[in-house]
């Protein structure tokens, strides 16, 4: 295999790819945890309380890597969170919108959906050829594994009766075109493949995604609403998130996460010790 | 359904108990196990087990021994240089302070 290159040797236009990247990667991730912790004491039992909690956890040092990756980058944590505008974040609006009260399917589907896609986003940037897309994948993915064994889990055994099973049909025929936002090219998609940045094209992880959700929801007796041979573009929200137009919900939740910044009157963010190592 | 959950730290340990998590099945149990007791400290293994399996001897019962004189039984009432070997010497102490916890003479 070919030595792997450094962030910090890419091109101009290699390094634009890169960034547009990185900011999904690791905007997907803020933005899930952020709406997890949602749950923290009022999951239905104090051990699923702690388990969500554990994931929103494992989800925001996830999104620390990435951020620390564009700040190789030369971005400071002030830009990439606490002082960048809400419209400059390029998360999919599966991770924004605010979970259907008190529905415990909402979490653990969305968390399904998004597991199963962060899983194939790792094994394409683990085809890169960037050390700091390659580094954290073996560490994220031994996380990773644990979250999709909750979720499935609990879908299963949410989908074991008639009444769960219509809570996660309703969950699913809700998110899953939100999920589908996930895979929406962006300008730079087309140069993020040529630029070598991941081994598989968004296209074909889509097709990946959508085979293994589909066909582990229908063995639960869910239907999926979306055909493989369909033209995803027909199934999406009014808004994908990715490009900068976001639901209503993203700048109310931007502005609750902000919230604590703005009233010390911050500017910067120190780092606590430790982190980052 | 409650579980008891049993650490082992490193490998050769014993395992020990160290809590418990509510979970409908094993499954789940170990589910939660992992992330309650196994995340946080390095963790050799866990055994879960279903609360209802763990069978208690309470004091009453394992009062049984030490009522009448057993003081032969003792490595300490016996007069032997134990200078000759590092684990007997040990053994010995080891022997005087379980007397001395139980309170015997």
């Amino acid at each position: 295999m070919a030595p792997l290159r450094a962030l910090a040797d890419l091109d101009d236009e290699e390094r634009a790819a890169a960034e547009s990247l990185l900011f999904r990667l690791a905007d997907d991730e803020f933005v899930i945890a952020e709406r997890y912790t949602e749950w923290q004491v009022v999951a239905p039992t104090l051990e699923s309380d702690l388990a969500l909690s554990n994931i929103a956890q494992d989800e925001l040092g996830h999104a620390r890597v990435w951020f620390d990756a564009l700040g190789e980058l030369g971005y400071s944590e002030r830009d990439l969170v606490w002082e960048r505008d809400p419209g400059a974040f390029r998360h999919s609006t599966l991770v924004e919108l605010p979970f259907a009260e008190g529905d415990w399917a909402d979490p653990i589907l969305r968390g399904y959906l998004y597991d199963v896609a962060e899983d194939l986003r790792l094994d394409a940037v683990a085809g890169s050829d960037v050390r700091e897309l390659v580094d954290p994948v073996e560490k994220i993915r031994s996380e990773e594994e644990y979250h999709l064994e909750h979720a499935q889990n609990w879908l299963e055994r949410l989908c074991d009766d008639d009444a769960g099973r219509e809570r996660v049909q309703s969950a699913a025929d809700r998110l899953v075109p939100h999920a589908l936002t996930l895979w929406v090219p962006g300008p730079a998609a087309s140069a993020i493949d040529s630029s070598g940045l991941r081994g598989e094209s968004l296209d074909a992880t889509r097709r990946q995604w959508l085979d293994t959700v589909a066909s582990f929801l229908e063995s639960l007796g869910l239907t999926v609403p979306l055909d493989p041979g369909d033209d995803p573009t027909e199934s999406l929200p009014d808004s994908v998130g990715s490009d900068g137009n976001h639901t209503d919900h993203w700048p109310r939740l931007h502005d609750e996460l902000t919230e604590t910044y703005r009233e010390l009157g911050r500017s910067d963010v120190r780092r606590l010790r430790g982190e980052g190592t | 359904m409650r579980w008891e959950v049993f650490r082992q730290a490193k490998r050769g340990d014993y395992h020990k108990h160290c809590g418990d998590v509510h979970a409908p099945d094993r499954e789940m149990a170990t589910l939660f196990a992992q992330i309650q007791h196994g995340r946080r400290m390095t963790t050799e293994s866990l055994w879960v087990v279903p609360s209802e399996e763990v069978t208690e001897i309470d004091a009453d019962d394992t009062a049984f021994g030490g009522r009448t004189d057993k003081a032969y039984r003792w490595a300490t009432a016996y007069n032997v240089d134990a200078s000759f070997a590092q684990e007997v010497a040990d053994s010995e102490e080891e022997q005087a302070e379980v007397e001395q916890s139980r309170g015997d003479d």
